[in-house]
């Protein structure tokens, strides 16, 4: 039985949301579309924090919801805690912005 | 319920509340407004930094957002309070309110002398209107009146999941079975689900404009040259496990639903009278979206929370939903609604809907809200450029 408590909202997701607290070390049984996979939790995961129900190599997608919430920015391994230590949005980055395309922008 | 009891109005509308609105039109009569509120029972004090030393743009967006106030379905009667010759004119805000057959007085503190002269005017026309509001009564009016305003806030991965599936059931509830309208708004959470939403759009005009203002938001904040991770997903949404904005966006679209979308409108523009459901466009900011949805003339807010939030609005009724099992605990005040059971007991998602649906219509029959209850309220008009 999967457990109710991770939450995959689409098949094609690579990440589960934990409805409880999650211990480092437990193994936990997560319901993907039909299908059902298992993995060994690598970290304490609070309430409401993600873990990666699959390998993730760096620089790829992070998918919830079906779509992209960002990339990897090192390799994270099935069970690891996925959150702002380890993702980054590829939106809003000024800092990344060419000057010239930005200079003509102003409201 | 497909009626309620409401205030009518001579132009039309039907309010849910009947408030007296005290308006300032510049940061040196806010605290001649705030004195004037503290007064007299039930007026409410409408102030904030702006009106003065604007570009045309900003000048423009705070007089549509204050008139918006002045003239909301809620409000009875408006009193503007302005200090000098203003570059949002307070005696052309009042001339603009009383257009809609409410009672509408302009003061002016130089013109008055100063500051006490101008309170005691002040205190004695609102005084007045809150007594003449007090002796209006009630009456039947169709829900097919009631436009139902959305906003998130203080957002964890709770929300998507859960209490924004309230919220979309309630509101669609509106529009669909009883020919209301809904707003939502935060053009910058659409990040990363644009495509999508603006798939909805009822045209290709729609469709593109949504488009277009996604991405003028993605340029205004590429343009400050600085990295937005910090800024959104908030500090507050880390903490309940939201990682970036895209993952924020997609679960704040949930609230939504996936009906159709009507248009897409200027800040503290009015939300037309068709009905179905409109898009606001506002930062993500809380108390400016929710500022902007007021202004277009929402009767009442659902506000869909994760950790839990203060974000209210005077005028506006909100009734705050969260789905995240600890909040309603951690800040009782805080919440109207809890449906987590939905979440992690054995209810289902229709059984959410319709404890939302149940509190709204004690709401818009003049139960109090908590942050009614509390005098919890917060008022901040979206501005665009540098003041000058």
């Amino acid at each position: 039985m999967p457990d109710r408590y991770l939450e995959v909202v689409e098949p094609e997701d690579n990440v589960a949301t934990a409805l409880r607290e999650l211990e480092a070390g437990e193994t936990v049984t997560v319901g993907v579309g039909d299908t059902e996979r298992t993995v060994e939790v690598s970290d304490d995961v609070q309430f409401g924090h993600k873990i990666a129900i699959e390998d993730i190599a760096a620089g790829e997608t992070i998918t919830k919801y079906g779509k992209s919430i960002g990339n990897a920015t090192e390799d994270i391994s099935a069970g690891t805690w996925v959150h702002v230590h380890n993702v980054e949005s590829n939106y809003g980055r000024g800092d990344l912005a060419d000057e010239t395309e930005t200079a003509a922008v102003s409201e | 319920m497909s009626e309620f009891l409401g205030y009518e109005r001579e132009d039309g509308s039907i309010g849910i509340r009947n408030h007296v609105a005290i308006i300032s039109t510049a940061p040196y009569a806010n605290d001649t407004v705030k004195r004037a509120a503290d007064i007299v029972e039930n007026a409410v004090p409408i102030t904030h930094p702006l009106g003065r030393c604007q570009t045309k743009p900003d000048v423009f967006q705070t007089y549509r957002t204050l008139l918006g106030y002045g003239t909301h379905p809620n409000v009875y009667g408006t009193v503007v309070v302005a200090h000098a010759g203003e570059i949002v004119d307070g005696d052309e805000l009042a001339e603009d309110v009383a257009e809609t057959g409410r009672p509408s007085e302009s003061v002016n503190i130089h013109r008055e002398k100063g500051v006490m002269n101008g309170l005691k005017t002040t205190v004695n026309a609102a005084k007045d209107m809150v007594q003449e509001a007090s002796n209006q009564n009630r009456v039947r009016a169709d829900m097919s009146n009631l436009t139902f305003g959305i906003n998130c806030a203080t957002s964890d991965t709770t929300s998507g999941l859960c209490q924004h599936k309230a919220t979309a059931k309630a509101v669609w509830r509106l529009i669909d079975e009883h020919g209301g309208r809904g707003c939502f708004a935060e053009t910058p959470e659409f990040f990363g689900g644009e495509n999508e939403l603006s798939e909805r759009a009822v045209n290709d005009e729609v469709r593109q404009e949504i488009l277009d203002r996604v991405e003028n938001w993605n340029q205004r904040l590429q343009a400050t040259g600085y990295d937005v991770r910090g800024a959104q997903p908030t500090p507050d949404n880390m903490d309940g496990g939201l990682t970036t904005i895209e993952e924020k966006s997609l679960g704040a679209l949930v609230k939504s639903g996936d009906g159709p979308i009507q248009d897409i409108i200027d800040y503290g523009a009015k939300i037309p009278d068709e009905s179905g459901m409109y898009i606001m466009d506002t930062p993500g900011h809380g108390a400016e979206s929710v500022t902007g949805i007021g202004a277009g003339g929402a009767h009442f807010m659902v506000i869909s929370t994760g950790q839990g939030h203060t974000l209210s609005n005077a005028i506006m009724p909100t009734i705050k939903i969260t789905g995240n099992p600890g909040s309603a605990e951690r800040v009782p005040e805080q919440t109207d609604v809890d449906v987590s059971e939905a979440l992690v007991g054995d209810e289902t998602f229709d059984w959410a809907g319709e404890q939302l649906w149940d509190e709204i219509s004690d709401v818009v029959n003049g139960k109090l809200t908590m942050s009614e209850a509390m005098g919890e309220s917060q008022f901040a008009i979206h501005r665009i450029g540098p003041s000058t």
